[in-house]
């Protein structure tokens, strides 16, 4: 039986453009028709079908207004689809963004008796599971006090804490436990894989991976408001980083050209150990930069500079002109330059090619120091691993080959 | 376990715009408790932070009527129908106040609770029929002045002051008809609460409460009470005050008038109900 049915589920938005004061639609009435409006509408969703078995924990991913949480409104009727038509069994529990609509006025246990009848709770069951929700938010003897004088971190917890001892058949559950402590997004993970063990149904929309594949059996990537994978967690993961990095690739790939004072970049280009060129590179295989330039003046000794980086500050690899002495005599016209990195002992993701020209014996720039291209060591890297997680976008780049013991035995 | 347990409701949602339906009201029932959490919750905001409290609803009418009994009773000679023309306007005024306060906490019941909307489900209406019934609190306080007034003018207390609890119920479905009706529309255009205190600013001077139902033409009286319920409830308060039952006609006609304004604005809620979360 399914917990959750979409059905070729359509949701449109009306763009800003569209909103009306009543002198307009009042102005067309006197003149006797009706303006003609654009149509200035925002598919979120695009015919989206999917089935949620019962007891089955779900994840949504994918980058930001992909329609994650357009879903998630749908399936609690927030908001209703344009077309198509959806099916939901059984108590719905959601925790949608921050707040959850606790009212500033009330004190936490007044907004603790609300929300839980909002999301269909009896006077008594609140009162039964009263203790337990305050323990979990952690509130203490706040929860006598107006909401307003809560931090949105308090607000967070007792939101989630209602929404989660409330019992329901199906929790959905938005990027909100992102806000929290680390303490308190442990427990909240904790607290839905338990209610997941209880055979109760989770939807779980994050962009932290990691969660996501802990927590879930089953996820979809969402794209541009259609489904690009329906399969395991970790294959979905998987898809989702490949497609982020795919999308940096394109976007960032386009400033391979540098025009500098007598000095010009044409084109940078990565080659495999064949000498193809190619945009991605096997974990652990040799790879070479190729660098074109144009020199209308001869230069003498130009000193080339090519960093690796994976996208935080600074480069983690340098080959270096300036420090090898590894200079030409002299460069004129047009030509290019090889630089082969023999084995990258890298982890699988996008990486950032930099580079630099100096003068001779490192005075004055020809080049400044600037991001060329992209390219993709590709594998597998330790989400082949048993119990772990895929790599995450923030990983260390660097794979040093390691092994484990324990007390002194392999 | 026992949620697992239970039979499990299935909701099915279809595309498009939606609209008034046979399990439209049956759900606002099995949402009954949510509609008493939002009264209570809408009372004690209210008064919260108030000194006087819940006093203002009694002074707020009383300061009118003393008022109004100064300039247009003692100074103007407006007439009254023999009442004492204190009580006369207070008892108008206690009314007018309630229905005011009511139909404008319910037209922008939606627009201010618009966190809720995007948040949580409920069915829709529960916000402005809450609003409609948290404005009634301040009714028996106030009904509770009104007959100490009358009592305090000499008149012992009569069998016809139980014919009181009408006007509330008159106040309620007109105020919920418009309430419905103008809490989604100001989803959609925000003149809506620009124009409703103006609005009621002319509805003041349109009800019997400065002058008597008697100015009005006898013909057009009856016609009058059920146009604007509003009359019908004031007169039904000062007929019962002054120690008569209220008569029939207007009462069930207002009362009939509202309900078929109701069931308009219920629709026209309905109809525009699927778009609010996205548009508030």
């Amino acid at each position: 039986m399914n917990a959750i049915t979409f059905d070729n589920v359509t949701k449109e938005y009306r763009g800003a453009s569209e909103y009306r004061a009543l002198r307009d639609d009042l102005g067309a009435l006197f003149r006797g028709r009706r303006t003609k409006r654009t149509r200035h509408t925002v598919r979120a969703l695009n015919r989206v079908s999917f089935e949620i078995p019962e007891g089955e924990s779900f994840g949504i991913i994918g980058v930001n207004g992909a329609g994650k949480t357009t879903t998630l409104k749908l399936a609690t009727r927030i908001a209703y689809p344009t077309s198509g038509q959806l099916a939901v069994r059984g108590r719905v529990g959601a925790l949608i963004e921050v707040g959850t609509g606790m009212h500033p006025e009330l004190t936490g246990r007044e907004n603790v008796g609300l929300y839980g009848r909002i999301l269909g709770l009896a006077r008594q069951d609140i009162a039964r599971r009263f203790d337990d929700i305050v323990e979990f938010a952690g509130i203490g003897a706040a929860i006598d006090q107006p909401v307003k004088h809560y931090s949105s971190g308090m607000v967070l917890r007792l939101g989630f804490s209602v929404a989660a001892h409330l019992e329901p058949d199906i929790l959905l559950v938005d990027e909100a436990i992102a806000v929290g402590d680390a303490g308190f997004q442990y427990r909240c993970v904790e607290r839905m894989a338990e209610l997941v063990r209880e055979g109760r149904t989770l939807v779980f929309v994050s962009h932290d991976m990691s969660a996501i594949e802990t927590l879930c059996r089953r996820a979809v990537v969402l794209d541009a408001g259609g489904i690009a994978f329906d399969g395991s967690a970790r294959e979905a993961v998987a898809t989702y980083l490949h497609g982020v990095h795919s999308e940096r690739l394109a976007s960032l790939n386009g400033n391979a050209h540098v025009v500098a004072e007598n000095f010009e970049i044409t084109g940078t280009s990565v080659h495999d150990a064949s000498g193809r060129e190619v945009d991605s590179i096997p974990a652990g295989a040799q790879m070479t930069v190729r660098i074109k330039y144009r020199a209308p003046v001869s230069v003498e000794r130009p000193l080339f500079n090519i960093g690796l980086v994976d996208g935080r500050i600074g480069c983690f690899a340098l080959a270096s002109m300036l420090r090898d002495g590894g200079a030409p005599e002299a460069i004129a016209g047009d030509g290019h330059i090889d630089c082969t990195f023999s084995g990258l002992p890298l982890l699988p993701r996008v990486y950032e090619i930099w580079c630099g020209v100096r003068g001779e014996l490192g005075f004055g720039n020809l080049v400044t120091w600037q991001r060329l291209r992209l390219f993709r060591v590709e594998g597998n890297g330790d989400a082949q691993g048993k119990g772990g997680v895929s790599i995450e976008l923030d990983n260390a780049p660097v794979h040093i080959p390691y092994s484990w013991s324990f007390n002194g035995h392999a | 376990m026992s949620a697992v347990a239970e039979e499990k409701q299935l909701v099915v949602v279809h595309g498009g715009r939606g609209g008034i339906s046979r399990s439209s009201l049956p759900e606002v029932w099995a949402f009954r408790d949510v509609l008493a959490a939002f009264v209570m919750r809408q009372v004690r905001v209210k008064y919260k932070q108030a000194a006087v409290g819940i006093g203002w609803s009694v002074l707020q009418p009383l300061l009118m009527a003393g008022i109004f009994a100064l300039f247009l009773g003692k100074l103007a000679h407006g007439t009254s129908n023999g009442m004492p023309y204190f009580l006369f306007s207070l008892s108008g005024m206690v009314v007018w106040t309630t229905f005011s306060a009511a139909a404008s906490g319910a037209m922008e019941s939606l627009v201010s609770n618009q966190m809720l909307l995007r948040k949580v489900y409920f069915p829709r209406e529960i916000l402005p029929l809450s609003a409609v019934l948290a404005a009634l609190f301040d009714l028996a306080p106030a009904f509770l002045m009104l007959c100490i007034v009358d009592a305090l003018y000499g008149n012992a207390p009569t069998l016809s002051w139980l014919a009181l609890p009408l006007a509330p119920l008159l106040i309620v479905l007109f105020a919920s008809a418009v309430g419905l009706a103008l809490s989604g529309l100001n989803v959609y255009y925000r003149d809506v609460r620009y124009a409703l205190p103006f609005v009621l600013q002319i509805g003041l001077f349109a009800s019997p409460i400065v002058y008597p139902l008697t100015i009005i033409p006898a013909h057009w009286r009856t016609l009058y009470e059920i146009a604007n319920p509003v009359a019908a409830a004031i007169g039904t308060v000062r007929l019962s005050l002054g120690g008569s039952w209220p008569s029939l006609a207007p009462v069930a006609g207002a009362a009939l008038w509202s309900l078929l304004l109701g069931a308009i604005g219920y629709t026209l809620f309905k109809r525009l109900e699927r778009g609010f979360s996205d548009r508030v």
